[in-house]
């Protein structure tokens, strides 16, 4: 064994808990967007792909942003702007609404994040 | 038409690539934990030839051993074929990589051991990003990653080791 071989395999043997970390690391990173209107399941979307949603609610439209395997309001009718105050939701489990527009979003993935939310 | 004539060199090559072949139709009896992993023992045959007669020879034995091991094995042309092709391909130019820098810089000369493990890890890699790249292009796939590279690791080192040993038997 020379001291590169040394030096090969540690790096390899080093590489793998970063791997680790990088891929299994931010745990329960959803995989799609349920967004339900009314009350109804209106569309099942995937996080991988960027796109911009509009989505008719009771009150207008609103406008949902995907990008980087996260979504977000970005515009609503409503007056409090609570869905767009919610930020980006990533986990599974996240959640956010826009209750005058009866519009809500919530992240699904395998393992949820929480069993319930409060406010 | 001029009758072809095999020299010393292709019938040598022709044997070890007969013999990778058999090697890897052998272990692809062998069941696999899970798909993409796999020791990889034909890759021994490439590293013994690598350090015995040089790269050109184990471009030539690897290449020949995934066209007609697949051709064999009844998987030409298909996604595995892809797959071991792509990542053949990476671990070549790994090799290639490793061995002339070592030739170029004594220093970072490495034996057959750095070098399997060097070749491994790009098998794995460029099998990996074809499967991303072409077959199942979901962010999914990255959750095999660490377990994949795991095993490359592993079966690299273990590779490495019979090559050596290989390597010692032949020098007599």
């Amino acid at each position: 064994m020379t001291r590169a071989d040394f030096i090969v395999t540690l790096g390899a043997v080093a590489l793998l808990p970063f791997l680790y970390v990088a891929s299994w690391g931010n745990g329960a990173r959803g995989e799609q967007a349920r967004i339900l209107v009314g009350g109804k399941e209106y569309a099942r979307v995937p996080l991988y792909k960027a796109q911009r949603l509009e989505i008719p609610g009771a009150l207008g439209v609103s406008v949902l942003e995907i990008k980087d395997g996260k979504i977000r309001f970005i515009a609503s009718p409503c007056r409090g702007k609570q869905c767009v105050h919610s930020g980006w939701l990533a986990l599974s489990g996240e959640f956010a609404a826009c209750l005058p527009n009866r519009i809500s979003v919530h992240v699904a993935g395998r393992e949820p994040r929480y069993d319930a939310v409060n406010f | 038409m001029p009758a072809l004539t095999a020299t010393r060199e292709d019938l040598r090559i022709a044997w070890l690539a007969a013999l990778a072949v058999t090697v890897h139709i052998a272990e692809s009896a062998l069941p696999s934990p899970m798909p993409g992993v796999k020791p990889g023992l034909a890759n021994v045959i490439t590293l013994v030839v690598l350090l015995r007669y040089g790269l050109a020879a184990a471009a030539w034995v690897a290449l020949l051993r995934v066209f007609a091991g697949s051709l064999l094995l009844g998987t030409f042309l298909s996604p595995t074929f892809m797959l071991s092709l792509a990542g053949t391909l990476a671990s070549l130019c790994a090799l290639g990589a490793g061995y002339g820098l070592g030739r170029l810089w004594p220093a970072a000369r490495l034996s057959v051991l750095g070098l399997s493990v060097l070749a491994a890890l790009a098998h794995m890699a460029g099998q990996f990003w074809l499967a991303y790249a072409w077959f199942i292009p979901h962010p999914g796939l990255f959750y095999l990653l660490p377990v994949l590279m795991t095993a490359a690791v592993i079966f690299g080192v273990l590779s490495g080791i019979i090559s050596g040993a290989m390597l010692k038997r032949l020098e007599i």
